[in-house]
């Protein structure tokens, strides 16, 4: 016999059984009917129920709004109801849903705020006197997290979570069955699983999915089969219903429940084919770290390592252009650099961002959050900053590597606790107080200080990822041998994962490529796993995927043949397309370049232009009429929307050579002027908004794009302090012109003297004079225009 | 039923596109071929609906105010509230495009616009079927927000349909649909032939500042169909 511990079943469908509308909220149902849910969760333990859930799924502060009643007294009335019908036989339960309105990226509520929404709900189901809580029917990984830490936080009881996933093995969100062992594992929870969603056919490979991934007890509580679509009728019987369940002990299952659908005879039923099951043991763990969609497994040890590249991109040191993003919070070169490194074949993306002058903690969450709305690969957060590595784990959405720690004991002290509190994996230096060891064996020694530090702390081996160090051969050339010993022995002896920072090996030598690769080459053959690359140069990345296809990694070689394959036509296409670039491009004009929109005939061109111009001459007399002419053809409906931005996009090119230049020699940008754009409170479609950055970008203004669902109070105050004479505002829908209308009154009520531009679908001429704009902009060409004619 | 997606309409991403006869380049086809594929890829559609006696206390909940919704089920048994996304995985797909590429996030929306409008075609040509062999009739599909039906009714739908946890629809304070290309609307199901209305844009509370009226067009739902290029 195992621990099995049978929940309950399904409420909502009791409910509507009893009389609950269509629309009408479960839980005031419950307090004006009080003796209708004690009844059904009272005949849920007579079936057997050992834990019910109270009546309180969907009481938060988001759906309670506008019902007169709080948190706090629909909490405790529905536990109190179902206490009552538990009458000692049976745990009660904390019942949380979703909180019903979508968290950032893609939705608008912040991860900080779904945390209070947690918080104010978990310490009322605290006071009310809840055996437990549980997260059910979560689809969003990012909040599952925020709900779990607002519990762990703020009460001492057992936490429990299931979500829900379509047959593909995700949810609505993305959510993968791995990400989320990974991530609620890491965070601690008590138990997990699968709620809702199908039934329990459908659930089980799911489940067989989510045992590999976790060792803690799994729930399973799936729909009375599936819904007819005309209906909302469910297709299974309670009979067929326990039969069905009883095959999950043995996929290691030994939490058992009903959702929609269900009713206390499916929970009978269920109890009784349980009764005699047998549950299966866990086996070895799969292991790695993880956004909500995507995991990067670890490889086992010992064995050919599979190989994780860590991209290195994102990282001021020694990246002047890097460094002036950072200062001015452009989140958008920074994303570029995380698009670009995603699609080069990165498997992680470290993120540094310590910089003198910037609050490390602050933006380590701003690009964490910026980071991953636009890619999806798990994130190491790169800081020596408590502070700054507990942002960046608490902003993670997923299971992120922490880089890092040393052998110090002050350090592990401080940072080994953040680690295991978010459940991240570490990566040790083998340096301490004394430096770095110039040999092997000292490393290695630190190497063991720094393990035994994780585990004295609960963190399993598998998640300590050692660091030998790299030095640079022009300094210390007999380094990069005792380095790669090293790397041997803490693989094949300690059993660990290695990193290392690759591209350091040849600072200071010309062609540095060669050296790196060579050395990468070589250290992956000691045992390197998480080479630390810039992903972006093709040499290194053609090591690792002929590394992967040499190691058996790369089954078959398949990423092996589809990428040199893909290559060898590319370079054929290249080197035919260079040799025309090279006649076209003398003969090519600029306007021709940009008007095709031809980024790298663009880019030669403005490299050519800069051997006898300045920057700012081949902006005014080169890029910009080019631009021209392409604006007006767009004006005269001679081309239409698709060219206009390749066209733009193309300029970019041109323009990023420039302001790399100029970052490079530690200069202030050239800028024609500073504008805000923003897309206003409330409103999230912000495409139009991002064409007209691109454009006005290209036109040589510097834009602060503050990005959309801005408060008024953002708008105004960013204005101030970058001392803005443009703003541009956008808004899509009707219902999001209001604050549009509020945020120019805003801006004038402040004072600041400032042009306003406004655009959007909804908008036109005359009603962006009645809201008070100064200009309306029907298009990304008439802000252009705008533009010239405030900033010149 | 389920939630199909089968192609797209390129008139209609033209249209979009803000495409007025302009000089059609050979790449910029391409172009819209190839982000055509990423979106089709990026999709994953899902449909959700149900019906409803319109005399029943389900409909009667729902009190959808306007002429233009009592005028749609006049003679109507039945409604069908119906929803359809193609999930967040579009979202995502255009956020990350506006970083690493404007010209296509531009295009992949125009693409996307054109795939939920598939997608909801397909259910109305499915539902239209089955209706249309048990003897009845279905009306067109009408959504909040046009006419006289306020944005405001979304909520309603959604709520009704349980769209959040049956499709992963939610709503934003200011109303907005997340995932954003997603199409809620009603139908009617009645015993005798109703013309399927093409009605113009007189009628149309957005008669104002429709975005297609200033191009000198006019949307599906009022006016004629978009001139074929």
């Amino acid at each position: 016999m195992y621990n099995r511990i049978i929940l309950d079943g399904g409420m909502g469908t009791m409910l509507q059984a009893a009389g609950l509308g269509l629309g009408e909220r479960p839980e005031l149902f419950g307090i004006n009917h009080p003796e209708i849910v004690e009844k059904i969760q009272r005949s849920y333990v007579e079936a057997g129920s050992q834990v019910i859930y109270a009546n309180t799924f969907g009481a938060n502060v988001h759906k309670l709004a506008g019902t007169g009643y709080t948190v706090e007294e629909v909490i405790a009335a529905n536990i109190a109801i179902a206490k009552k019908a538990a009458d000692g036989k049976a745990k009660v339960a904390l019942d949380v849903g979703p909180i019903g309105e979508l968290l950032e990226p893609l939705g608008m509520l912040s991860f900080e705020k779904a945390y209070e929404i947690y918080a104010q709900i978990v310490k009322a189901g605290a006071a009310g006197g809840a055996d437990l809580v549980i997260f059910e029917t979560m689809t969003d990984l990012y909040e599952v997290k925020a709900a779990v830490l607002a519990a762990k936080e703020n009460s001492d009881l057992p936490v429990w979570a299931t979500m829900s996933f379509e047959a593909s093995g995700r949810t609505f969100t993305g959510t993968t069955v791995a990400a989320m062992a990974l991530t609620l594992t890491g965070l601690g929870v008590d138990a997990l699983g699968i709620n809702c969603s199908l039934g329990p056919k459908e659930l089980a490979p799911l489940v067989g999915e989510l045992r590999q991934w976790t060792d803690l007890p799994l729930i399973v509580k799936p729909n009375a089969g599936l819904p007819d679509p005309a209906t909302g009728a469910y297709s299974m019987g309670a009979a067929e219903f326990g039969q069905c369940m009883a095959g999950y002990p043995e996929l290691g299952a030994s939490i058992f429940g009903g959702c929609c659908g269900t009713t206390p005879e499916f929970i009978r039923a269920l109890a009784d084919s349980l009764r005699e099951a047998e549950m299966s043991g866990t086996k070895e763990l799969r292991r790695g770290v993880c956004s909500a969609s995507q995991t990067a497994e670890f490889g086992k040890i010992p064995g050919h390592g599979r190989i994780l590249v860590i991209g290195e991109r994102i990282n001021p040191t020694g990246k002047k252009r890097f460094a002036q993003a950072l200062r001015e919070g452009d989140m958008n070169y920074i994303m570029e650099r995380a698009v670009e490194q995603a699609e080069a074949g990165a498997d992680i993306l470290d993120i540094n961002v310590g910089l003198p002058g910037v609050n490390e903690p602050e933006m380590m969450t701003r690009v964490v959050k910026a980071v991953q709305s636009v890619v999806s690969l798990p994130l190491q957060i790169d800081s020596s900053d408590p502070a700054a590595i507990e942002a960046g784990l608490r902003a993670v959405d997923g299971r992120a590597i922490v880089n890092s720690v040393n052998g110090e004991p002050e350090v592990l002290a401080k940072i080994l606790p953040i680690v295991k509190k978010y459940g991240a994996a570490v990566v040790g230096l083998t340096m301490d107080k004394g430096g770095i060891p110039q040999n092997a064996e000292t490393r290695v020694a630190i190497a063991e200080r720094i393990l035994q530090a994780a585990k004295d702390h609960g963190i399993p081996r598998e998640d300590v990822l050692i660091d030998t160090l790299t030095l640079t051969i022009s300094a210390q050339q007999e380094q990069a041998a005792e380095t790669l010993k090293a790397v041997r022995h803490v693989y094949e002896e300690m059993g660990l994962h290695c990193v290392l920072g690759v591209s350091n090996i040849s600072f200071g030598l010309p062609e540095r490529i060669h050296a790196t690769v060579n050395f990468l080459i070589q250290a992956m053959h000691c045992g390197l796993d998480f080479p630390i690359v810039n992903p972006n140069q093709k040499e290194m990345m053609d090591a690792v995927v002929s590394y992967r296809a040499l190691s058996g990694e790369d089954k078959d070689c398949a990423a092996y043949i589809e990428r040199f394959a893909k290559n060898a036509s590319d370079d054929a296409a290249a080197v035919s397309s260079k040799n025309m670039t090279h006649t076209s491009t003398s003969g090519m004009a600029m306007e021709t370049a940009v008007l095709k929109g031809l980024k790298q005939e663009v880019a030669n061109l403005t490299e050519q232009y800069l051997e006898t111009m300045s920057e700012l001459d081949v902006i005014n007399l080169k890029l910009i009429p080019a631009l021209d002419v392409v604006g007006e053809k767009y004006e005269k409906q001679q081309i239409f929307l698709p060219q206009l931005i390749n066209a733009a996009n193309a300029a970019c090119a041109g323009f990023d050579l420039i302001k790399t230049r100029i970052a490079g020699r530690g200069e202030e940008n050239l800028s024609k002027g500073k504008i805000l754009l923003a897309t206003v409170e409330g409103d999230i479609h912000d495409i139009g908004k991002n064409i007209v950055r691109v454009v006005l970008e290209n036109y040589g203004y510097q834009v602060i794009d503050l990005g959309r669902d801005v408060p008024v109070e953002r708008v105004v105050e960013s204005a101030k302090r970058e001392n803005v004479p443009l703003v541009g505002l956008s808004a899509l829908m009707t219902t999001t012109v209001n604050s549009m209308r509020k945020t120019i009154e805003a801006l004038r009520r402040s004072g600041h003297p400032c042009k306003i531009f406004v655009g959007g679908a909804v908008l036109t001429e005359r009603y962006a004079m009645e809201i008070g704009a100064d200009f309306y902009a029907k298009d990304a060409k008439a802000s252009a225009d705008i533009a010239k004619e405030v900033l010149g | 039923m389920q939630a199909r997606l089968t192609g797209f309409n390129e008139n209609e991403i033209l249209l979009y596109l803000g495409y007025r006869g302009q000089e059609y380049p050979a790449e910029v086809e391409e172009q819209i071929k190839r982000c055509e594929k990423e979106v089709l890829a990026a999709a994953s559609p899902r449909l959700i609906w149900r019906k409803l006696s319109t005399d029943g206390v389900d409909f009667a909940a729902l009190s959808l105010e306007g002429k233009d919704i009592r005028e749609l089920l006049k003679g109507c048994t039945e409604a069908v509230l119906m929803a359809v996304t193609l999930g967040q995985g579009i979202d995502r797909l255009l956020t990350r495009k506006s970083v690493s590429n404007m010209a296509d996030a531009v295009i992949m929306d125009a693409c996307a616009s054109a795939a939920i409008e598939n997608v909801a075609d397909n259910f109305e040509f499915d539902l239209r079927e089955e209706t249309e062999a048990s003897g009845r009739y279905l009306t067109n599909r009408f959504s909040p927000g046009y006419g006289d039906l306020p944005l405001s009714a979304q909520k309603k739908l959604c709520a009704a349909l349980d769209t959040e946890r049956k499709i992963g629809l939610s709503l934003s304070p200011a109303l907005l649909m997340i995932p954003g290309k997603s199409v809620t609307a009603i139908l009617g199901i009645s015993g005798t032939t109703k013309p399927l209305r093409k009605r113009g844009c007189i009628s149309c509370s957005l008669f104002r500042d429709c975005m297609y009226r200033r191009e000198g067009k006019s949307c599906k739902i009022y006016g004629s169909p978009p001139d074929p290029i």
